[in-house]
């Protein structure tokens, strides 16, 4: 459900108004909105000091969670300090970010700097290990120029041909050397004298051979003594990423917790700043307006008379004087139901004061899941993945809440499996002696069929009921909801008793209260309705994907079982069974999920789901958790 | 009615709409990819938006069961 919200307005000289602000930060119980009253009041502007602390307060806020991030120290204890930090803290603070995240910033830099010369001169690494034996005799040539260069791997007549080519042009003023790598390339070391050089270099040009630089930074014009240097530098680099790493956790030892500290009041204090124009002022007095939990009201009214004393008043607005449009949503379920809305969360929040659907999702969604699924072996399974996860993930996290789902899917899914006698396919049917309670899907292909249009059909009446409820405040719109519903029911009574399953007197008096129902629908809702009633039909049809995937994971099953069978030897035939049944068991968890959830999202919550709720941010103190962790537990825990 | 035939009408009553629907998705995923490239948080209702052509070989596989199942 959704939880009730009242209006409040807090009122009070305009002295105590920053006392007030700082007593609802800490209270965090009001979602704060802009006063609808209208003049005298005035809204508070921001000073130039302020919008320039502002402007401070940010730039130093972006340095710290830069710091923090590239010190990898988002979490963590705070450094001690005073609660209310004093004006000299912000200023410190600013330098100190600055001052880690320019060093952050220098080491992330060199490291970077370091992989790519360590990536460069490994690239090179293979071709000196060819040519180190090779290097040494173009020393030997004082007044040569050596070219070193690759032939692609099963490229080998090309070094036949290059040593023609060489002929040809520059006779026998040549040596040509050539090693394999073990890439495949062949490494090819050309040495001539200095006056055939232009020539050898044209020749390549023209022959398009890849000739490999001689990196510049390393000093001289050969390998030679390029060499020698690139290794040592292979041996330092590593010291050196190692040294970036030990200067990064120093930093992190050294500032992280006084950054974190600074992190948590610089986003206090921004906050303070940007609640202030959410006031209305007078020349004496202060208005604030915001949303609170009903429940949670009284809290509010004792903790601002404790905090600021008499002269501060909250009154609560009445109903008629606020539209439900505005109001922030918090949704506030049972126990059992509250994993349930990580699914609602997935879409745009309902708005205030229409209906929160999760309590049936919490219901409809594991049963078609099980149907789907429909096998005891696999509801197992599953139910183990659930406790195991349940078992390593923390309370309230998004891994919790898809543990808890699992649940309810998995036992759905084991009671299905006895509904259809399935487990692991028929291997239950032939092992055990299973029996199905209500038909085998591999041939009650029919029934199955029609088991799940009925589905559709309650489901997607339930829907154009909720439509009704969601809408009573607009009777027109509330009626032309009805009327669909019973054309609905109208329309699939007058096909059972068509094709005999209702006795025949049923068919006459529904098509004629479908005859009368027509007109009316489309006074009510207009000209689209007999459309939007052809779209509802069609979504009853769409059930039908509980069966298809319901017949096509049992098949799969049951292909897997008779493979034992089917390949020579008995050892591999299990082999394959398994990784069959673990393939179906993947596909057996992931489709059915995206069509309940499609079924929920477009069949069902197409009837009544009005989206576009806001969501409740009480004003508070930051936290990283979403700010509804830290609202009083009683009453803003379950915010969306 | 030859079973041959009939065999052909179930096969093509699956096989047309599951072509229909692989074209339908190889034109939603790409643009579901970009969208998620900009928004992450898309990535659930992209997954969503794959499964809605899937209604097509569904509805597919019902008439095949029905021509197979009638005749």
């Amino acid at each position: 459900m959704i939880l009730a919200m009242s209006k409040v307005r807090i009122l009070g000289p305009r002295a105590r108004l920053d006392d007030v602000l700082r007593a609802l930060q800490d209270l965090n119980l009001v979602h704060l909105s802009t006063p609808d009253t209208p003049t005298p009041l005035a809204t508070v502007s921001l000073t130039t000091a302020q919008e320039r602390e502002r402007r401070h307060l940010r730039a130093a806020l972006l340095d710290v969670e830069q710091a923090l991030e590239a010190l990898a120290a988002t979490t963590g204890p705070l450094a001690a300090g005073p609660a209310i930090p004093a004006t000299g803290d912000f200023a410190r603070w600013a330098r100190l970010a600055g001052r880690v995240r320019r060093e952050t910033d220098r080491l992330k830099t060199r490291a970077a700097e370091l992989e790519d010369e360590r990536a460069l001169i490994l690239k090179y690494q293979h071709f000196f290990s060819a040519f180190r034996a090779l290097l040494e005799s173009e020393a030997r040539w004082p007044n040569a120029t050596a070219y070193h260069v690759l032939v692609k791997s099963g490229d080998a007549g090309a070094i036949p041909q290059l040593r023609a080519s060489l002929t040809a042009v520059i006779g026998d003023e040549f040596q040509l050397y050539s090693q394999p790598l073990p890439s495949g390339e062949i490494a090819v070391l050309v040495v001539v004298s200095a006056q055939a050089a232009g020539r050898v270099e044209r020749l390549l040009a023209e022959a398009r051979v890849q000739e490999i630089p001689v990196p510049q930074a390393y000093g001289g014009h050969s390998l030679t003594e390029a060499i020698p240097k690139m290794l040592a530098r292979l041996g330092e680099i590593p010291r050196e990423i190692e040294d970036g790493r030990r200067r990064r956790a120093d930093l992190a030892r050294a500032h992280a917790a006084e950054l974190r500290r600074a992190r948590l009041a610089l986003h206090d204090r921004l906050r303070a700043l940007e609640a202030l124009p959410l006031s209305g002022v007078t020349p004496r007095a202060f208005i604030i307006e915001g949303w609170v939990p009903t429940r949670a009201r009284h809290d509010l009214e004792t903790g601002l008379q404790r905090a600021c004393g008499d002269d501060v008043v909250v009154g609560e607005l009445k109903k008629e004087e606020w539209e439900s449009e505005q109001a922030p949503v918090v949704l506030a379920n049972p126990r059992l139901l509250r994993p349930f809305e990580t699914l609602i969360r997935i879409m745009p929040l309902p708005r205030y004061g229409s209906i929160d659907p999760t309590p049936f999702v919490a219901v409809f969604f594991p049963a078609f899941f099980g149907l789907m699924v429909g096998d005891v072996g696999y509801g197992l399974v599953l139910a183990v993945i659930g406790l195991l996860l349940h078992a390593r993930s923390r309370p309230g996290t998004t891994l919790r809440n898809v543990a808890e789902i699992i649940g309810p899917c998995a036992l759905f899914s084991i009671l299905a499996g006895f509904l259809f006698g399935e487990l692991f396919g028929d291997l239950g049917r032939r092992w055990l002696g299973l029996r199905p309670l209500a038909f085998n899907r591999e041939d009650a292909i029919v029934p199955f069929l029609l088991l799940a249009v009925a589905i559709g059909a309650v489901h997607v009446l339930l829907g154009l009921v909720l439509g009704m409820v969601s809408a009573r405040r607009h009777p027109r719109q509330a009626m032309g909801r009805g009327i669909s519903a019973l054309m609905i029911v109208l329309v699939i009574l007058a096909l059972l008793a068509a094709v005999g399953v209702l006795p025949r007197q049923f068919f006459s008096p529904a098509v004629i209260g479908l005859l009368v129902a027509f007109p009316v629908l489309i006074v009510l809702e207009g000209l689209v309705a007999p459309i939007e009633l052809l779209a509802t039909l069609g979504n009853i049809l769409s059930y039908v994907r509980i069966m298809a995937l319901g017949v096509a994971s049992v098949m799969l099953a049951v292909v897997a079982n008779k493979m034992v069978g089917a390949i020579g030897s008995v050892a591999v035939g299990i082999l394959f069974a398994l990784l069959f049944h673990l393939v179906n068991f993947v596909i057996a968890v992931f489709s059915p999920t995206i069509h309940a959830l499609r079924l929920h999202y477009v069949e069902f919550f197409g009837k009544f789901y009005s989206p576009g709720g806001v969501r409740y941010q009480p004003f508070g103190h930051w936290t990283r958790a979403p700010a509804p962790a830290r609202a009083a537990p009683r009453t803003a825990r379950h915010a969306a | 009615m030859n079973p041959v035939l009939i065999a052909l009408a179930a096969a093509l009553a699956v096989a047309i709409p599951a072509l229909a629907t692989a074209w339908a998705q190889s034109r939603i995923g790409p643009a579901m990819a970009a969208s998620m490239a900009e928004k992450p948080e898309l990535s659930t209702i992209a997954v969503l938006m794959i499964a809605i052509p899937e209604t097509m070989v569904i509805l597919g596989f019902v008439v095949a069961v029905v021509i197979l199942v009638r005749t």
